[in-house]
């Protein structure tokens, strides 16, 4: 049967002779669904991006944004900033004594400058005071992980094995955790300041109430951030077995007297662990609305007392102290108000242009059905 | 120096996200379902065969969209490869057959007889086969007897010489059954791997030699209702290089014979007997009619040459080497001698729409060039017909050439001609011996030739022949895309070697459809599966590599920018779970969706308009203008992101009413807000297909981000050791300014995408744009297309789901996107299922 087999050889004809035999049988069976979706035949919206669609969209969102625009524009204007550089560079102020008197000393001597300023009218609150440090670099990548979050939500185990990347700040010398670990900490802003009010010319100086609670998220302050847990309900005593972070003059339990804002939960320490997006940052450190202070600060002679210890001369950094109000949108940006002043008037203008080009080449597209 | 190298890996590991894995896995994906939607054509559903276009490799469906040439075999892809015995030469007369009796026609060498007389001898002639032949051959005049001797002997090799099967089934009805009596050649079922012999058997049965059946050793012919049974002693098969065939049987009478069929150039030089000269002529005038032409020729044996060819044989057979070329040999010697008996044309029908295709074809700007085994005037005529060369084309021909340097010079003459009158259009015909030729030596020069004809077509060629052709386009400096289509088992390695190979599933078996990357039932499929769906593919896979592009630039750039502001630290602006689910969650969806469903315009303007098959063509939206486009387009979306952030945070003033301030953390995940908004948004704008899916998946993108972000930053996660996005999404949601932030800069990202757009659609519209113009309003509306849309199908399943999750799918809403969509879909869609959907789904 060998050569009959090979007979066959042209086209290998007998598998199509089947098949057709076989389709006979099932006619229709290879017929796909007759359907919307696999025919491609979805019921759709085929929207086109033409001139007489954009052109309305351009102007409505022109005008819009420069509406928009010009709301956020005098929204920011309405608030008010006041800020001063007291880095100390030479001949400018009393805190150049202070920074000269740091130069090249590690650690800094404690010193005491002040900043006198006087306002001719209202500064209208609620007035937050914030710090600001400039050249600092909170966002670089080895400086952000040297931190220990479960250290910090007060796992006592974590409290006495900090976690790696704390190094070189995880454990001291002699061998002892650190707590809080990492350079973050390590770094933690130690400049204080009061502020001192004088009524009238010549009159005593009133201490203005600084509030230095709620500067922190609230989620940070409640929930991520928890002492560990009270050994014969004393902090100190949880705390033993560890040593604060070379840096620091004084024990992480011992910044401030208040039990709710000692520890890891201290709030200017929260505010500083949360690391900033650029090397020009301010922090919070307090808001001014208690007493005759909660409408704003009243006109008159202000004094702010600092206790000048952080050193940033030797980076480059610059300290500044500002004074701003708040609004809804948060401290005075005039970039929000201006952006959309500028894209809302770009989008009017390339609007008109859009028209021009339109009607003209409309002309021409009739001229061309004529043709 | 290890700092240096660890930072390089460093920021090696951060950057990596410009080019993503997740890009692969996506077009992978795309290529593989999107293919699904080429089976499920009902458009090219073939309902006679039941065959629907098969795809057989997921990889090449935006090559259907840039091909530039087409080769396609001619039989059985042009034509239905269902042949129609119509007209034969015996022994120098030409005799056409009409309703199954032989009529000869035209001028006969005794033209000096009337017509009528002629007829008349022709009647008897033709009563002849119905009556027994005894008593007629008695009647018939001496030269009439010697021609139904010829006429017996021709229909006898036709009907023997060949490898015909017949359904048992069949025979055994008709042995058993009351028809046996008057046995009509339809009641026989023959298969035949080849069409001509199918329809030269069929022939001869209707003219009164029928073939019954062959058993091991012997095949019957019942002849004028008298039934011989002849010996099979040799087949010597069919091959392409000797195109030709024989067999050697044993008549009843003891003699052996040989007959042979085959092309006509392979039998004729072996001929020494027969009317060579006038058959010749014959042939040559049934090509001009587009027939194929087989030539069928005999020879007698004695015992002793038939001794000799036997052992030949059988030592060629048995050969345990070279078994090949011994064959060859000992049909060479076989096949020699012959007596010529006569040619046999029969037809083969063009298979319907060619012509229309092949003009649509024409019209995407893709060159046909046909390939064919035909011989030149049948390849011309049938081109003629199908619509290849028009009447008014300037035909040139390159064939019959003998010698390189004549070649040569017909070559440099048909270019000149060409740069001569150039208003024409230009045709080009080859055959297989003149390519041979002009491939050898002078391919630039027939390149030449070829690039300035619209139409090519080449006779005579073998099967490599095909490949070697479109090898040479193939690798021609333009590297054009080249798709061939064929049926047959010739084809295949023209299949092959193309770009793109299409196998029609025809009559002479699978081996095209296997070795292809598509299969489709018929030609005039072709120009959906490229138009159309090309043209969609093209479309898809263009916008997805691009917009994979333009969305990781988006996302790595201002990665890329923070590094300026935090001393080269290679921190990262997002976190980790953001930098992974970015390309994963966030993106892929809507993009791939729009992949697999994107239709820019309606399908029927692209297949009636195939001059939009030009606008993607040589790769245009994949062109270095597009996708540095696309590149700036994400650069400077990325530069809006971070720069609009960047000076949102200023001098790092409070965002938050409470005067509390962010921290790096927020500041990304600001940039990152902002980032997966516009990158969906300008997804939708590039969206011209909006259905219920692409709503979904769009929105839903956008909603899950937000969702996502918001779980993600609410819990403290016990298995994290860095808790660095807690609440910072829900702080930054908290901040009025980042929410006029983060719409200033979607608005202003998508503001310079959408002027683009506008200003190019009036100022330089493609006809694609021009095209989609002209059938807006057609759509539905958008919230119509918004409400869920299960069909019967198997979606469904998904669909009742969403609407029981989304409920927004009522009833009537249903009815009245459909009542919408109708009047639109119907126009020329017979079916439509969909619309039977009854609201009790919903």
């Amino acid at each position: 049967a060998a050569p009959r087999l090979a007979q066959r050889g042209r086209g290998g004809g007998r598998p199509g002779a089947a098949a057709m035999t076989w389709s006979a049988t099932a006619r229709g069976a290879h017929q796909p669904d007759n359907t919307a979706f696999t025919q491609q035949r979805l019921p759709a919206w085929q929207p086109l991006l033409s001139a007489s669609i954009a052109l309305p969209l351009f102007f409505c969102a022109g005008l819009a944004f420069i509406g928009l625009g010009l709301g956020l524009y005098y929204s920011s204007n309405g608030i008010k900033e006041l800020e001063y550089d007291y880095t100390g560079d030479a001949g400018t102020g009393n805190c150049s004594l202070c920074a000269a008197a740091g130069q090249g000393r590690a650690p800094p001597p404690s010193c005491s400058c002040a900043w006198y300023f006087s306002l001719a009218e209202l500064f209208q609150g609620p007035v937050y005071l914030y710090y600001e440090l400039t050249n600092f670099y909170q966002n670089n990548r080895r400086y952000g992980v040297s931190r220990d979050d479960r250290q910090l939500s007060g796992v006592r185990f974590a409290l006495f094995h900090p976690a790696n990347e704390c190094a070189p700040y995880q454990r001291s010398a002699g061998g002892l955790p650190i707590a809080p670990c990492g350079a973050i900490a390590n770094s933690l802003f130690n400049d204080s300041f009061s502020l001192w009010h004088q009524r009238q010319p010549g009159g005593p100086y009133v201490e203005v109430p600084l509030d230095r609670t709620g500067i922190a998220w609230w989620t940070d302050y409640h929930v991520k951030f928890r002492n560990p847990p009270l050994v014969n309900g004393s902090l100190a005593l949880a705390f033993r077995g560890t040593v604060p972070p070379p840096n620091w003059h004084r024990p992480v339990y011992e910044l401030s007297r208040d039990p709710n804002n000692t520890g890891f939960i201290n709030q200017d320490f929260v505010v500083w662990m949360r690391t900033a997006a650029l090397p020009t940052f301010r922090k919070l450190y307090a808001r001014i609305r208690q007493g005759n202070y909660s409408a704003g600060l009243p006109r008159g002679a202000y004094r702010v007392n600092i206790t000048y210890n952080y050193p940033v001369r030797a980076f480059g950094g610059h300290k500044l102290l500002i004074f701003s109000s708040i609004s809804w949108m948060g401290g005075k940006n005039p970039f929000l108000g201006i952006a959309y002043l500028v894209v809302g008037s770009l989008c009017i203008l390339t609007g008109f242009v859009m028209l021009v080009v339109y009607i003209r080449y409309q002309d021409q597209d009739d001229d061309d059905d004529d043709d | 120096i290890l700092r240096f190298i660890s930072d390089f890996l460093a920021f090696l590991v951060l950057y990596n996200f410009i080019i993503p894995i997740s890009l692969y896995v996506t077009v992978e994906m795309q290529k593989f379902l999107g293919s699904f939607f080429i089976g499920w054509d009902l458009d090219l559903y073939h309902e006679e065969s039941d065959q629907k276009a098969q795809v057989n490799t997921s990889d090449l469906n935006e090559e259907l969209g840039q091909v530039e040439y087409v080769f396609t075999d001619k039989t059985g892809t042009l034509t239905e490869n269902e042949m129609q015995f119509r007209e034969c030469s015996i022994n120098g007369m030409k005799y056409q057959e009409i309703n199954g009796r032989l009529v000869p026609e035209g001028p006969t060498p005794d033209s000096s007889e009337g017509n009528l007389t002629y007829l008349s001898s022709l009647s008897h002639l033709n009563n002849l086969s119905h009556l027994t032949s005894s008593s007629s051959f008695r009647t018939s005049p001496e030269n009439e007897t010697e021609l139904i001797k010829e006429h017996d002997l021709f229909f006898k090799a036709v009907s023997l010489c060949h490898t015909v099967q017949i359904s048992n089934a069949h025979t055994d009805c008709v042995g058993d059954g009351p028809w046996q009596s008057n046995l009509t050649p339809s009641s026989l079922e023959y298969y035949a791997s080849s069409p001509d012999e199918k329809a030269l058997v069929e022939a001869a049965a209707r003219i009164g030699i029928v073939f019954i059946g062959n058993s091991e050793e012997t095949m019957e012919v019942k002849i004028l209702g008298k039934l011989e049974r002849y010996k099979l002693l040799h087949i010597l098969e069919f091959d392409s290089d000797r195109r030709r065939m024989s067999v050697i049987v044993q008549a009843p009478s003891g003699e052996k014979f040989l007959f042979a069929k085959g092309a006509e150039s392979s039998i004729l030089p072996k001929c020494i007997g027969g009317e060579i000269e006038k058959t010749r002529i014959h042939v040559d005038e049934f090509a001009l009619k587009g027939l194929r032409t087989l030539c069928i020729a005999y020879r007698q044996f004695t015992s002793k040459e038939y001794e000799a060819v036997d052992r030949r044989l059988f030592e060629a057979r048995t050969a345990l080497q070279q078994r090949e070329e011994k064959l060859a040999d000992a049909f060479q010697f076989v096949e020699k001698d012959l007596i010529l008996l006569g040619a046999t044309a029969v037809e083969d029908r063009l298979q319907d729409k060619v012509r229309e295709t092949i003009e649509a074809l024409r019209m995407a700007g893709i060159k046909v060039w046909v390939l064919t085994g035909d011989k030149h005037e049948t390849a011309v005529s049938v081109s003629l017909s199908c619509g290849h060369f028009h009447r008014t084309m300037n035909i040139l021909e390159l064939i019959n050439q003998k010698s390189d340097s004549e070649c040569a010079e017909q070559l440099r003459q048909l270019a000149r001609r060409i740069t001569e009158d150039h208003v024409i259009q230009h045709g080009l015909v080859v055959d297989g011996t003149s390519l041979s030729l002009a491939l050898r030596e002078h391919e630039k020069l027939f390149m030449e030739v070829c690039r300035n004809c619209s139409a090519v077509l080449c006779c005579r060629m073998a099967p490599l022949q095909k490949a070697k052709v479109i090898r040479l386009i193939k690798i021609s400096p333009e590297k054009p895309i080249t798709l061939a289509v064929g049926d047959g088992a010739n084809d295949v390695s023209m299949i092959q070697e193309a770009h793109v190979g299409i196998g029609i599933m025809g009559k002479e078996g699978r081996q095209a459809a296997r070795n292809s990357d598509y299969a489709i039932a018929r030609f005039k499929f072709l120009s959906k599966l490229l138009l159309v769906h090309g043209h969609f593919y093209y479309i898809r896979i263009a916008t997805l590599v691009q917009y994979f592009f333009y969305k990781n630039v988006c996302f790595i750039t201002p990665q890329f920018l923070y590094q300026f502001y935090c001393l080269f630290s290679q921190q990262t602006l997002y976190d980790s779970v953001y930098l992974t689910l970015y390309n994963i969650c966030f993106t892929s969806l809507p993009i791939l969706i729009y992949s697999l469903l994107e239709q820019h315009i309606d399908p029927h303007v692209l297949q009636n308009k195939p001059a939009l098959y030009r606008d993607i063509s040589k790769n245009r939206l994949l062109s270095i203008k597009t996708f540095l486009y696309w590149t700036i387009l994400g650069f400077s979306h990325a530069f809006i992101f971070f720069f609009g952030s960047y000076f949102l945070i200023g001098k790092d003033v409070s965002l938050l009413g409470n005067g509390q301030m962010f921290g790096n953390w927020t500041f990304g995940t600001l940039v990152f807000t902002v980032m997966v908004i516009t990158v969906t948004v300008k997804m939708a704008l590039e969206t011209h297909f909006w259905t219920w899916i692409n709503h979904l998946v769009t929105w839903g993108s956008i909603i899950f981000y937000f969702i996502f972000s918001l779980f993600y930053g609410g819990i403290l996660w016990p298995f994290l050791s860095s808790q660095n996005m807690y609440f910072v999404f829900i702080q930054l949601l908290s901040s009025g300014s980042a929410w006029f932030a983060i719409i200033l800069m979607v608005v202003t990202c998508l503001l310079l995408d959408i002027m683009k757009k506008v200003f190019d659609r009036h100022l330089y519209p493609t006809s694609t744009e021009k095209a989609q113009l002209t059938e807006t309003n057609a759509g539905i509306k958008c919230l119509d297309s918004m409400c869920c849309f299960p069909g019967e199908t198997a979606c469904t399943s998904v669909g009742r789901m969403l609407e029981r999750v989304i409920g927004r799918c009522s009833p009537t809403h249903i009815s009245r996107s459909w009542s919408a969509s109708d009047p639109f879909y119907t126009n020329d869609r017979s079916i439509l299922t969909l619309s039977t959907m009854d609201s009790s789904t919903c």
